[in-house]
């Protein structure tokens, strides 16, 4: 554009020049889709005004009004589970500690003191640069951002900024249809957390317990179309971080930490709107519905012709609503600059490979795996994946059983994930081992103990720790298929049941249910079943 | 030659310093700022190419001569009271300060 | 025997062989500083008071120095070796937290912190069986050359005469080595903080390689290039001093991990047989003329040169090989690159000032917190952290950081090539400390170009890294000492000590060693 066309594009009324990408409101898209109905080539009036060129009409629905699509990055902090902060050796956790106790000189900013990296900081942070398939460069650096808050005693954050730990990367999502959407990863770096302030009658209370626990900030690429795929993301992503054992990753906990930058564009369209950030969300539901009600406003302010500003919102889960917040005290410039109480961070090839042999097959692999290799479906292989305890459970049970694998995910999904939900245990702390799991159904399929028998087994196996088959020996579990014994225990219910007898035989038949469990009663749950039916329908003849 | 760091320039930067400074005090480190600007400008003078490097510090540190990573092993701090004793306001093991500025949401 | 005119290596050697106790040592040095001190320095003090005084300090710890005096006699008594310092008095620059102590930066900001912590370089020695005497004065946060901006007055003047500036910023450690208030200090050096107060007050200042002694507990001023360093009367104590403080620190994570040489057995091996050179590019003087607008450049007055290539003879006698005409084109740039890169290290490293958690807080209502910042900031800084901070923002802003930041430090890393393309060729290079012997109070300060250009011949350390010690090397015409200066390679502070300890005694006879500061006599 010529300096004078920009001049007058400028001052058209909801038109954004970029270079020669070009927005405009929905009204001006709206003239344009009309112009184009009534055979017109379809342009933006206010863009022709202006001088600029016609632009293809993309995204309209019939009625004229736009189509939009979502567009969402999700930043995430993430609070590594290391047992020291990142600069300094007090307690990353200082959940069950009163204010301001679990500090030193270094993590309070006192003057004169310096950072020392905890190594382990580096090795998770790696760690989870490499389950997100990102580049390790052999060199990073510390950088300072500068900013008055304070809760931040040194008035700069230590953060990465250009040479971070890792670099690209992106995580498979599985979507509830079957899909899997491939969400890029922006930005992967270290950095430090901020305390804590709260308001007390309009005084500000800080807290500096928080200052110096290890994050890593995870940025994602604009690739998140709605507000159930953030919410699939948040749970993969909480998935990952538990599997590979860097983070506990509890939102409410404020161990996983999630801002939601959303913005809607028409369909087609490669630019990007202007944003605007939800903060404060500390629950994935939570996430799902902040974004959920920012897409509703947005789609009605472009609806009615109006603009969306990048501001901040406040998500008050309370009222389900979202608030503006207040304009960042320090706009753009944090006046980074590499911090010079820190040598940069050498990831050579030795300690890399040292790191990445604790690197775990990665849930959507595994559970990929389980489908194409046990011939699980896709429910099951899901299911089994959400924890890796329980996916190596199932695994060891599997290979311990040799027998169907499927077999094997009915007795875990029933039985076992009932156990470790009622003990709040997880499947690797269980006394139920996969071993004895296997022996188990081994059992019922060798018609040495019947379903219900093998039932109470896994309680008593667990409670015990016992082998299933000493336990099946010492209590004489064993099926009973003698015909004799059997025969006996049903004479002995008959004769003691002569209404139930009559009522049978006048055609009750419905009867032979109860006639079943009686002698399963007297023989303590251990006779074969169909042998105890067909010995009683020939006595009740 | 004009002012590089014109008094508005100047105000910006006391306020990103968070500096509440008075007139005198202003033109005075205004005009000290100022030719400390003119030395620097001296650096231009000198021909840079890209591949002069950037570090941090003089001294190259190799891996022989730079120390390990901290262990991760927690040892707690003796006296975290004594780190609030010097703070101007305290109550309840909280450091109070003033209400953080707010911004009328219009 | 005058006790306070004994070197530290002879005040260790008599404790640790019962022929002096440390309380006889404290007392002696407590009495002499009741002399010649005056009052310390303070908050709201008259810079006029006491104008024949030194007041090197700003907080005399007589009764811990006590205590300390008596737990060695103790451990004396109980045939313990308290080590290599037993029993030395020293005293520790301001900007040092020492647990239990005020560690002001003679800064308003920080008059009223009491040091929760002791730093690294002091509390190991301690360890070898230093007594600490008390904290000194210095220029604000280190930020100048004289020690007139300290926000505790009266600032310390210099012992030879006390109408001139002591040098700075660690004028109050320099002048109370000089005037046998203790034969060490513990100073730092940022861009020549150790060495051009030594120069200015007579005593030998090094300037360690950084990274060779830990920073912990320094308050920070430019990170990249602070040192924290010996000054002493001698070259054997400053190899003392170094060796009792040098070597890696769990706690600074650019303290190299460099084995530290046994100096004072390597001094031993003299200067025979180093390559000592001669740079044309320190015997003049550029530096900008904020008034007339124009870059002067100016040969070195007469009588610095001289010293210099005096010391260079005595040198040669003692079987160094003097090198000639060794180019170290970048030297001029020293300053122009020193003010933006420790500005923006300053500005960042006082940030953290803000009145929330420790030090100054204003008195004044604030309306909000951001309120409470600019009120407390304004209030606690002087002019010169002011200065710095706000140069360290324009400099440091996305949009110029190439344009300043980056271009100084890449003529950082030219200083830098200049030394080792030098230390190819030499052992070591021979300089003047300062450009001049120290000038009057009042004569400069208020020019914040002109002052920071005294540091212009040794700064080029301080981007390179290298060690550089300034040494006592007669007197100018106006009675004031002069300093010669040595550089060498990364952690050869065993070549300085070797041909700096040479140089003393081949000047050993020289009628200028006898003198004796003014303000210091008895």
């Amino acid at each position: 554009m010529t300096s004078d066309m920009a001049d007058r594009a400028s001052r058209v009324p909801g038109v954004e020049r970029d270079g020669i990408r070009v927005q405009c409101t929905a009204e001006d898209m709206r003239k344009a889709y009309l112009s184009f109905r009534a055979g017109g080539v379809g342009f933006c009036p206010a863009l022709h005004i202006a001088g600029a060129y016609p632009i293809m009409v993309t995204g309209l629905s019939k009625d004229g009004l736009m189509d939009y699509e979502v567009v969402i990055g999700l930043e995430t902090h993430i609070q590594l589970n290391t047992a020291t902060k990142i600069f300094c050796s007090c307690k990353a956790d200082s959940s069950s500690d009163g204010p301001n106790t679990n500090i030193c000189p270094v993590c309070t900013g006192m003057p004169g003191v310096l950072p020392v990296l905890n190594k382990s900081v580096v090795e998770k942070g790696a760690l989870l640069a490499a389950a997100m398939h990102a580049d390790l460069p052999p060199v990073s650096f510390f950088d300072r951002k500068n900013y008055f808050y304070p809760d931040l005693p040194k008035g700069y954050q230590i953060s990465q900024y250009d040479r971070s730990l890792a670099r690209g990367g992106y995580m498979d999502v599985s979507m509830p249809d079957g899909s899997t959407r491939r969400v890029s990863i922006h930005k992967l770096h270290l950095e430090e957390d901020a305390g804590k302030t709260k308001t007390e009658n309009g005084r500000r209370l800080i807290d500096f317990n928080r200052c110096g626990v290890p994050l890593v900030e995870m940025v994602t690429g604009p690739d998140i179309r709605s507000a159930d795929e953030a919410a699939q993301y948040l749970t993969n992503l909480r998935q990952l971080l538990r599997w590979i054992g860097v983070s506990d990753a509890d939102m409410e906990k404020a161990q996983l930490r999630c801002d939601a930058n959303v913005s809607l564009r028409p369909h087609g369209a490669d630019y990007l709107n202007p944003k605007t950030e939800i903060k404060n969300v500390n629950s994935i539901e939570a996430v799902r519905a902040a974004i959920t009600k920012e897409v509703e406003r947005q789609t009605r302010e472009y609806d009615s012709g109006r603009r969306i500003e990048s501001w901040t919102l406040e998500w008050d889960e309370d009222t389900q609503t979202l608030k503006k917040m207040r304009s960042k005290e320090t706009e753009a410039d944090y006046r980074y600059f590499r911090e010079p109480d820190l040598l940069p961070v050498y990831l050579d090839d030795a300690w890399k490979a040292a790191i990445l042999t604790a690197l775990p097959e990665l849930p959507l692999a595994r559970r990929n795996r389980f489908v194409g290799d046990y011939g699980l479906p896709a429910y099951d292989a899901d299911l089994l994946t959400s924890e890796r305890s329980l996916s190596d459970y199932f695994e060891t049970a599997v290979k311990a059983y040799g027998g169907d694998p499927k077999r094997v995910s009915n007795w875990l999904m029933n039985d076992v994930m009932r156990m470790l939900n009622e003990s709040g245990k997880t499947a690797a702390e269980l006394n139920l081992r996969p071993e004895y799991l296997a022996q188990i159904i081994k059992l019922v399929d060798a018609g040495a103990v019947n379903t219900n028998t093998a039932k109470s087994l896994l309680e008593k196996v667990n409670r015990t720790s016992q082998p299933p088959a000493q336990i099946v020996a010492e209590e004489g579990l064993a099926k009973v298929s003698d015909d004799s014994a059997i025969r006996a225990a049903a004479e002995q219910v008959v004769a003691e049941s002569p209404g139930e007898a009559a009522s049978y035989r006048t055609g009750k038949v419905g009867l032979m249910g109860w006639f079943v469990g009686q002698v399963m009663k007297k023989m303590q749950g251990k006779a074969d079943a169909p042998k105890a039916r067909a010995i009683l329908e020939e006595l009740l003849k | 030659m004009s002012d590089e760091i014109t008094p508005e320039l100047f105000k910006h930067l006391a306020e990103l310093a968070a500096l509440e400074l008075d007139e005198t005090e202003s033109e005075y480190l205004r005009g000290q700022l100022n030719n400390q600007l003119k030395a620097i400008h001296e650096l231009e003078a000198i021909p840079l190419d890209a591949e002069t490097p950037i570090a941090s510090h003089g001294v190259p540190y190799t891996p022989a001569t730079s120390p390990a990573l901290r262990p991760d092993t927690w040892s707690p701090y003796p006296n975290p009271a004594a780190l609030l004793k010097g703070a101007p306001e305290t109550d309840g093991g909280y450091i109070i300060v003033p209400e953080i500025p707010t911004q009328d949401l219009g | 025997m005058n006790i306070v005119e004994l070197p530290a290596l002879e005040i260790a050697r008599k404790v640790r062989a019962r022929e002096l106790t440390a309380t006889e040592v404290t007392e002696a040095h407590l009495a002499h500083i009741a002399r010649v001190d005056g009052q310390p320095g303070a908050i709201g003090g008259d810079p006029s008071a006491e104008p024949d005084k030194v007041h090197a300090f700003i907080t005399l710890t007589a009764e811990r120095a006590r205590a300390r005096a008596a737990a060695i006699d103790a451990q004396i008594a109980a045939r313990e070796d308290p080590g290599p310092l037993a029993g030395v008095p020293v005293t520790i620059k301001d900007i040092f937290c020492v647990e239990g102590t005020p560690s002001t930066a003679a800064s308003r900001i920080l008059s009223n912190f009491v040091a929760p912590y002791t730093a690294t370089a002091v509390a190991r020695w301690e360890q070898a069986g230093a007594v600490v005497l008390g904290k000194v004065n210095l220029d604000e946060f280190t930020y100048g050359s004289s020690n007139e901006s300290s926000a505790f007055q009266p600032a310390t003047r210099n012992p030879w005469n006390t109408s001139h500036v002591p040098g700075g910023s660690s004028g109050g450690s320099a002048a109370a080595v000089a005037a046998y208030e203790g034969p060490l200090s513990l100073g730092t050096d940022t861009a020549g903080s150790i060495r051009l107060p030594a120069a200015y007050c007579g005593v030998v200042g090094l300037k360690p390689t950084y990274g060779r002694v830990s920073r912990y507990g320094l308050i920070a001023f430019g990170s990249s290039l602070d040192c924290p360093g010996p000054l002493a009367r001698n070259v054997s104590d400053a190899a003392l001093a170094l060796q009792a403080m040098a070597g890696a620190d769990p706690r600074d994570a650019t303290a190299a991990t460099v084995p530290v040489p046994d100096y004072l057995s390597e001094m031993e091996k003299g200067v025979r047989g180093l390559k000592i050179g001669l740079s044309p590019d320190y015997f003049r003087v550029t530096f900008f003329d904020a008034h007339t607008g124009a870059l002067v450049e100016q040969d070195l007055p007469g009588e610095v040169k001289q010293s210099v290539l005096d010391a260079a003879e005595h040198l040669a006698r003692m079987g160094a090989e003097i090198v000639e005409g060794v180019p170290m084109p970048h030297t001029r740039y020293g300053i122009p690159a020193y003010f933006v890169i420790s500005r923006v290290e300053a500005a960042s490293n006082l940030h953290r000032y803000d009145g929330v958690k420790y030090g100054y807080r204003t008195a004044k209502m604030p309306e909000n917190l951001r309120d409470m910042y600019r009120k407390s900031r304004a209030e606690g800084f002087g002019l010169q952290p002011k200065l710095r901070v706000l140069m360290g923002m324009y400099v440091s802003a996305a949009q110029y950081s190439e344009q300043y930041y980056n271009r100084a430090l890449r003529v950082r890393s030219l200083i830098r090539k200049d030394f080792d393309e030098a230390f190819a060729r030499v052992d070591a290079l021979l300089t003047p400390t300062a450009t001049s012997t120290a000038f009057k109070v009042g004569g400069v300060y208020g020019d914040s170009v002109l002052m920071q250009y005294a540091d212009q011949l040794i700064v080029t350390g301080n981007h390179a890294g290298v060690p550089g010690i300034s040494i006592p090397a007669g007197f100018g015409a106006d009675g004031m000492p002069l300093g010669m200066h040595l550089f060498a390679g990364d952690f050869r502070e065993d070549i300085l000590f070797r041909a700096g300890r040479d140089y003393e005694q081949s000047t050993e006879s020289e009628p200028w060693r006898a003198r004796r500061p003014q303000a210091a006599a008895w």
